[in-house]
């Protein structure tokens, strides 16, 4: 049977005709598309790392010293090593304040290439097992005792940046031998890095090796508030009455994170907005170079039967196309720029997760949708121009 | 019954300041199965009128009615129903695409007619071929509109008018690039339509041989429509 000839075919006829125009506008949506698609998986991935990591502390408040919060963010967030301390004797200052229920401490150590380990860097985190409830519902295989001296547990991806995979495996830190016992199952946060010590380790450290730290310190408290207890009144107290430390409140982790790149994602915003109006223009003018071009030929089609409806059926499957065209090559050079980049952006390449394939569809298809739609509504006064010339003018135009 | 029936036409452009009247007051009853030939000096409003016929521009005032359904009462939609399933046009310029091959061009008016009234694609086929070979160019049937000569572009034109199956053709000049003896032939297959399928014609000629040949002969002068008696 003949192939019916339609509208469609005779849109993409149209698209052919031109093809170094037609050329241009596809580059210039898939510019303008791939933009919004690397700025939001770079927003949306640091969104879903502070939000993951916020969300398995297991704790409502983050204790620190004062002016260590970002330090602390820098750990947990962007798995960055860092080492600050207070004085222990702290715990017991914030388990007298009400709206208390539970606290636990950790202590960090960074361990540095070449002069502590044999391991690469990475933070060690030594935690005090009695009172933990951050680093124990992540075992992997639970080990149905304390860790002993000696033995440390490692957070999933260390272990697989020191190739352990396998436990049982024997290393060096801070110049004792420490045999890994365990694996944490991956949290999504700066956990992910860590090697877990217990504290009973500490004095052993401080003997061996060159670690800046004093036996009676720490790095941070952990704190759970009671049921019912409001959170930020908690918070105000320990900070009103400590003045030693500083209080990170669980859903504000990654606010200085989120802060300093608040002019980077104005800056994306920003020439998101130049790059659409830019294309919105763009589209405009072709799309007005197009209808006039071809007011004589649509005159010819209104004066055969053409209806207002087949011209815009005709003019808005050529826009749709193009539209498509554009913003897939747009959503795929813009995913593959975000993958690609991801290792050049310091800030992305300590961030422990990837946003996953959910986030990844959903930004396409707000490319797509963004793409075809400032296409259409480009389009939309020339098309609107063009159905309603009354044919007879339609034809006499040049 | 008029097929097609005029009455006191007027139409007027607007040319900055100034009003130019195209046509003025013109009234004229065109039977089903007539052959009138319309001839005038350019700018005499000849190619305003047949426009109008067709409902491609709408006059000042008069009116216009086709099989007693007045024109002005049909709307943007049910006018291009008119023209696609009553009018076969006949443009004094070359009317082709330039991207659509030939067959395409003929099978250009059938993409507007409504979808269940559509003949097969098949049987489109066929008349387009048919056509074609009425208009000796069957052979270029493939070809586009930029490889043939502006006569063989104006045949194509012809034969393109005929595909729906119009009652009425409105023919602009439409021998205007062809040899004396392929417009003849175009005169002769215009009647033989005009004979076999009860086609009414309204061509616009400045040939006033080809004009003899017609039924009814009118003059447009200076907007206004005389008959001309037989055999002037």
């Amino acid at each position: 049977m003949p192939e019916r000839f339609t509208l469609s075919s005779l849109a993409i006829r149209n698209l052919r005709r031109r093809p170094l125009r037609t050329t241009i506008l596809i580059a210039a949506l898939t510019l303008m598309v791939a933009a919004l698609v690397f700025a939001l998986s770079f927003v949306m991935r640091v969104n879903a790392s502070i939000q993951l990591t916020s969300e398995r502390l297991g704790a409502d408040l983050l204790i620190v010293p004062t002016g260590a919060r970002g330090a602390a963010e820098d750990i947990l967030v962007e798995s960055h090593a860092r080492s600050f301390y207070m004085d222990k004797s702290i715990i017991e200052r914030i388990r007298k304040v009400a709206g208390i229920d539970k606290l636990s401490h950790q202590t960090y150590l960074v361990s540095l290439i070449g002069m502590c380990c044999s391991v690469p860097e990475s933070m060690v985190v030594a935690f005090n097992q009695e009172t933990d409830f951050v680093v124990k519902p992540w075992l992997k295989n639970k080990l149905g005792r304390n860790l002993r001296k000696g033995e440390a547990i490692v957070g999933e991806e260390s272990a697989f940046n020191i190739s352990l995979g396998l436990v049982e495996t024997e290393t060096q830190l801070f110049g004792s031998p420490f045999k890994m016992v365990g694996v944490l199952d991956k949290t999504g946060s700066g956990l992910d890095t860590a090697i877990f010590i217990s504290d009973d380790n500490i004095e052993d450290i401080i003997k061996n090796s060159d670690a800046k730290i004093k036996a009676d310190q720490i790095s941070v408290i952990f704190a759970k508030i009671k049921k019912g207890a409001d959170a930020y009144k908690v918070m105000s107290e320990i900070e009103n009455n400590i003045v030693e430390v500083d209080v990170v409140m669980r859903k504000d982790i990654g606010k200085s994170l989120l802060s300093a790149l608040g002019d980077i994602r104005k800056i994306f915003y920003f020439t998101m907005i130049l790059s659409t109006i830019l294309s919105l223009f763009l589209v405009w003018a072709i799309f007005t170079a197009i209808a006039n071009e071809r007011t004589r030929e649509v005159g010819i089609m209104r004066a055969l039967g053409a209806k207002e409806g087949h011209v815009v059926k005709l003019f808005l499957f050529e826009v749709l196309v193009l539209g498509a065209i554009g913003s897939i090559a747009g959503i795929i050079v813009g995913t593959s720029l975000a993958v690609l980049l991801a290792k050049n952006f310091s800030i992305l390449k300590n961030l422990p997760i990837d946003i996953g394939m959910l986030s990844r569809l959903l930004i396409a298809a707000a490319g797509l949708l963004f793409g075809t739609g400032i296409c259409v509504l480009g389009a939309l006064s020339p098309l609107n121009r063009l159905k309603k010339l009354e044919p007879l003018i339609a034809i006499k135009q040049e | 019954m008029s097929q097609i029936k005029l009455q006191n036409i007027t139409k007027t452009y607007q040319v900055g300041e100034d009003a130019l009247v195209a046509v003025q007051d013109v009234s004229l009853d065109i039977q089903s199965g007539d052959f009138i030939s319309i001839v005038g000096h350019s700018g005499s409003g000849k190619t305003t009128l047949l426009s109008m016929i067709g409902g491609i521009t709408t006059p000042t005032s008069g009116r216009i009615s086709f099989e007693d359904t007045d024109l002005s009462a049909m709307g943007s939609d049910g006018l291009s129903e008119y023209r696609c399933r009553k009018i076969g046009f006949m443009f004094q310029f070359a009317s082709l695409l330039p991207m659509l091959t030939v067959k395409e061009n003929l099978l250009l008016p059938t993409m507007f007619v409504p979808e269940p009234e559509r003949t097969y694609a098949s049987k489109l086929d066929d008349k387009a071929a048919e056509l074609l070979r009425s208009v000796g160019l069957l052979d270029k049937i493939n070809a586009f509109p930029g490889q043939l000569s502006g006569g063989q572009q104006r045949r194509v034109a012809i034969a393109r008018s005929f595909m729906n199956n119009p009652k009425l053709i409105l023919a602009d000049e439409p021998t205007g690039d062809l040899d004396e003896k392929t417009e003849q032939e175009m005169i002769n297959f215009f009647k033989a339509m005009n004979r076999t399928e009860g086609i009414t014609f309204v061509m616009v000629t400045h040939n006033s041989e080809l004009a003899r040949q017609t039924q009814r002969r009118l003059k447009m002068h200076q907007g206004s429509l005389q008959t001309l008696p037989s055999g002037e």
